[in-house]
């Protein structure tokens, strides 16, 4: 028993001591990048709000333009999550399951739309889909505005969010045993419900927690936004460029006040996330 | 295959190739290393519009001309951005010794922040304005939708393009301009100009946040009009790009205020190039180099400019901001959140 115990401390012990400076160090190391480069900046927004006062806050934020923005930013933001959510997982499939000629080049354009500055996929997607480009104006002559359009504003947020999905369910893809999968068959199960009581529950931790990510990255989008959805109060134009004008008019309090509001929004999401996939994943330990 | 990191290099490398396609402001032109030290400095803060004008032709005048009268070389950098940013970055510490800015109002922003006297229009006379030019009417090559006054722009079927408000100074000149042309003169009232911009406005579907983005958005074939300064349709002319260009009945003279910027350039020993710099981008001979680049000149040439690139002004054709009461008067009445234009924008859209 105490040789185990030994052994178990042994086991332990050298992992945490195997990087070059203490614990407490360690820490304060962590903590104090945490509270300088992400809580300070935070903690000034909040600020500036207070400043404002409540009433100056209560009002940037229920005025039409502000609701309307508000709910812009919200609806598009969920469509792009859904649709992200169910392509990414197919894309993360296919790159898992399937071995393919330009699997690596697909591989890595995944990753693309996080590296573009963001400005430049607003101004890559009017060259595309300008009402005066062969798309552009296909879709305008069957009486669909594509840009300058809410649908602008998705097509913006597709491409910017893209890889979230991806790159989080594909791990757990590549970890499903294919030993569950012939198991299931082997007890008779069709595909479809080996998919469904197999793989998508061992996928639904990443597949949610993804899935939130990139519904809150799509709330504070606003590069690619401001070039390609015409920003115009009360039609097209988001939270973020709401801030944006606030900002430009000298409306700070209003500014801080939205962007307070899609922080909050977004830090809620990002904590339910958290604990849910904890939770799961304790679940998924216990058994 | 590559590693993670490789191929996110790999990809920044690739977006950073295209970022020239990006038509964002904002670039500091380049300091020349060697001269610095040896050469008097000066840093100006500007917007966007007078870009090419400085560049191009008002700074190298300048600095040749420091070098002929003292002796000494000079090294002018300027930076370019909305006037709006440019103005709160010069308060919140850009150390610039010069700005010159979109609106008087940005100006009197730094007065208010101590950095300029607050007498900086006398000081310097012709009430600050260092340039000028017109809100005009840009359209297709041929006018094919025979654009002439501003309530053509609220036909049915046309595509407007103009900023926004909230986030470009052009922008307001842009409406003030509408607005003034209703709202002056007889028969004029504040509903006549607050109905003219409702009308124009429920054609706009695109507004971008600054006066340059709008015009090139135009310039890729969106919109059957764009209404911007005339002298940004000049520099695009001298750029190759052709369409042309309308002078409403009645429009607005855009006036660009230039100040020195005492509270940074005495403490830096600016002072003396700065002072030099503002007289010179005023003085007779530096007024064919601003109309070069599409500028009009300041005072009676205005109208009637010898440069054969302008077209002649009827007398009556513009108006002053003063005579709506000038910035003071206009922006808390007309662009502030509760403003009349601000909210007939607002109430405009929402109904289409």
């Amino acid at each position: 028993m105490t040789t185990t115990m030994t052994a178990t401390t042994a086991d332990v012990q050298p992992r945490s001591h195997s990087f070059p400076v203490g614990r407490a160090t360690l820490r304060a190391l962590a903590g104090g990048f945490l509270l300088v480069f992400v809580l300070l900046p935070l903690i000034a927004v909040a600020r500036s709000v207070v400043d404002g006062g409540w009433a100056t806050t209560w009002q940037a934020l229920t005025s039409r333009v502000a609701l309307s923005s508000i709910a812009l930013t919200l609806w598009t933001a969920a469509i792009v999550a859904v649709v992200n959510g169910f392509m990414g997982t197919l894309t993360a499939w296919v790159l898992v399951r399937y071995r393919f000629p330009g699997h690596a080049a697909v591989n890595a354009i995944i990753d693309l739309p996080i590296a573009i500055p963001t400005l430049v996929t607003g101004v890559m997607l009017v060259v595309l889909y300008g009402p005066q480009q062969p798309i552009g104006a296909w879709f305008a002559g069957h009486g669909f505005k594509l840009l300058f359009a809410p649908a602008g504003i998705i097509l913006a947020l597709l491409f910017v969010t893209f890889p979230f999905v991806v790159r989080a369910v594909e791990p757990v893809l590549m970890e499903i045993d294919a030993d569950q999968e012939e198991a299931a068959a082997t007890l008779g199960a069709s595909r479809r419900r080996t998919f469904v009581s197999v793989i998508l529950p061992a996928l639904a931790p990443a597949l949610l927690t993804s899935c939130l990510l990139t519904f809150t990255r799509a709330l504070g989008e606003f590069g690619s936004v401001v070039i390609v959805a015409g920003n115009i109060p009360r039609r097209t134009l988001t939270a973020p460029v709401y801030v944006f004008g606030a900002i430009e008019s000298g409306e700070t309090g209003a500014a801080s006040a939205m962007s307070l509001l899609l922080i909050g929004l977004s830090a809620l999401l990002i904590f339910a996330a958290d604990r849910y996939a904890r939770r799961r994943a304790l679940r998924m330990g216990a058994r | 295959m590559w590693s993670s990191l490789e191929r996110r290099l790999a990809a920044f490398v690739f977006g950073a190739t295209l970022l020239p396609l990006s038509a964002c402001g904002g670039r500091a032109t380049e300091d020349v290393g060697s001269v610095v030290g040896v050469a008097d400095e000066l840093v100006i803060a500007a917007y966007s519009a007078p870009r090419e004008a400085f560049e191009r032709a008002l700074i190298p005048a300048f600095e040749a001309e420091w070098k002929r009268t003292t002796g000494r070389s000079a090294k002018v950098r300027a930076s370019y951005l909305g006037s709006g940013a440019q103005s709160r970055a010069v308060i919140q510490g850009f150390e610039a010794d010069v700005a010159v800015l979109a609106l008087e109002s940005d100006v009197d922003k730094i007065a208010r922040a101590g950095l300029i006297p607050n007498d900086w229009r006398t000081r310097t006379g012709a009430n600050g304005t260092v340039a000028r030019s017109l809100v005009v009417l840009a359209v297709r090559s041929g006018n094919p939708r025979g654009l002439h006054d501003w309530d053509d722009l609220g036909a049915a079927d046309l595509e407007v393009l103009t900023p926004n408000p909230r986030t470009s100074g052009g922008a307001m000149w842009n409406l003030i301009a509408m607005y003034g042309s209703a709202a002056l003169g007889p028969g004029g009232s504040a509903e006549a100009g607050v109905d003219r911009v409702r009308r124009v406005f429920r054609n706009v579907s695109v507004m971008d946040k600054g006066a340059r983005e709008s015009l090139v958005n135009f310039e890729r074939g969106i919109g059957d009009v764009a209404i911007t300064y005339e002298q940004e349709v000049h520099v695009a002319r001298k750029a190759g790009r052709n369409y042309d260009y309308v002078i409403p009945p009645r429009t607005v003279a855009i006036d660009i205020p230039a100040a020195v910027i005492d509270g940074y350039a005495r403490p830096r020993g600016h002072q003396a190039l700065a002072e030099a710099f503002v007289a010179f981008l005023r003085r007779a001979d530096a007024q064919p180099l601003w109309a070069d680049w599409g500028f009009r000149p300041v005072g009676e040439a205005f109208a009637q400019p010898s440069h054969a690139a302008f077209p002649r002004l009827k007398a009556d054709q513009t108006f002053a901001v003063a005579a709506l009461g000038g910035w003071k008067s206009v922006m808390p009445s007309l662009f502030a959140t509760r403003g009349s234009l601000t909210m007939a924008i607002e109430d405009v859209q929402a109904t289409r």
